[in-house]
């Protein structure tokens, strides 16, 4: 199974984290196959992706993180592998606790597992007090419509099987987080939380500024209620 | 305004959003458009039900542009123009975002470059 997996990493002027989290990569998880994708980055990510040897998928213009996901979600699909690992670029995500993930995503039977800070504690202590609060609001959102509870609905640590490539590749999803998620759950696929620790982030900046924090959580509740929709349309579609 | 005006405009308000919900639902309008769309049809349904907001807009209306009933048709005609454009702006960015992918799923599937030495 190892070497049907993907790892995919989206990456947008990364060049201080890049270089770093491949070799981490190729060190513990030599046996799956690397996939950077380039979104448009205008520092030097692209130069050293290249003189790294790693396969890069590069975007030649800035499309955005659930677009380059989405890049990966494809190639992933039509190079036949069997299942897609994400990770960010900045290195928040350790890759020597991917492979712990893998083993709980082989065992428990998941169609998705979310690599989450927060399943362990049940709490968001540590994240600032507006993340905070949005990532409550979208927790208990998520289990008033699913009936399941997922702590860390942001994160960009995911291991997905095939089965979800398809939907995924077809929906409409802002970064693949919360209203992916409802989408998934509401077809009936297994989706999971493992614990993960994370590190504080050393270089670069988060992805959402002032503008996008107040922006996020309103585009993300269109989309979980179209989501919710698209998901009754597609079961009621199935049925018949 | 008479209470089947603000019906009138309420129905309309309500088929907007459910127009725009449903070309953000299948791919024609950005998400971020959607959301703007969405908020200005529940402001205007909203004004318009609630009567202390209503007499506050019209009479700020009529201060402004004396009779305010060919402005709002006007506002409306504006807005109706700017979701079709903005459909056309989704579109078109969408082409080119699937362009973008296509050429970097070709790029991805070439053996990667490297200078590193072989060992």
């Amino acid at each position: 199974m190892a070497s049907r997996i993907l790892l995919a990493v989206p990456a947008h002027d990364e060049e201080a984290t890049v270089a770093d989290l491949v070799a981490r990569v190729r060190r513990e998880l030599p046996e799956y196959d690397l996939l950077v994708v380039d979104d448009g980055s205008r520092d030097r990510t692209g130069r050293i992706l290249d003189e790294l040897g790693v396969r890069t998928a590069r975007h030649y213009c800035n499309l955005g993180y659930g677009r380059a996901i989405q890049t990966a979600l494809k190639y992933a699909a039509r190079s036949g592998y069997e299942g897609l690992v994400t990770l960010d670029a900045d290195g928040q995500h350790p890759p020597e606790q991917v492979r712990a993930m893998l083993e709980a995503f082989g065992a428990g039977g998941f169609d998705m597992l979310i690599g989450s800070r927060y399943v362990a504690s049940q709490r968001y202590a540590g994240a600032p007090l507006g993340r905070r609060l949005g990532m409550r609001t979208l927790s208990l959102l998520l289990s008033l419509v699913t009936g399941q509870r997922v702590y860390d609905t942001t994160s960009g640590l995911k291991a997905m099987r095939r089965v979800v490539f398809a939907p995924l590749i077809r929906g409409q999803f802002l970064d693949f987080h919360a209203e992916a998620l409802v989408y998934l759950m509401r077809l009936g696929y297994r989706v999971g939380e493992f614990p993960i620790a994370m590190p504080e982030r050393l270089h670069g900046q988060s992805m959402y500024g002032l503008v996008s924090a107040l922006e996020y959580p309103l585009k993300t509740l269109l989309l979980l209620v179209l989501g919710l929709t698209q998901a009754s349309l597609a079961r009621r579609e199935a049925r018949r | 305004m008479t209470w089947t005006g603000g019906l009138v405009i309420d129905a309309l308000a309500l088929a907007f959003l459910i127009w725009v919900l449903n070309l953000v639902r299948i791919g024609r309008l950005y998400v971020g458009y959607g959301v703007i769309l969405v908020a200005l049809a529940a402001a205007s349904a909203g004004v318009v039900s609630i009567t202390p907001l209503r007499a506050a807009t019209q009479a700020a209306l009529a201060r402004l542009f004396g009779a305010g009933g060919p402005l709002v048709v006007a506002l409306c005609m504006l807005v109706l123009l700017l979701a079709y454009v903005l459909t056309q702006v989704t579109l078109l960015a969408s082409r080119l975002a699937t362009l973008v992918q296509e050429l970097a799923i070709r790029h991805a599937a070439e053996p990667p470059r490297s200078s590193r030495p072989a060992s």
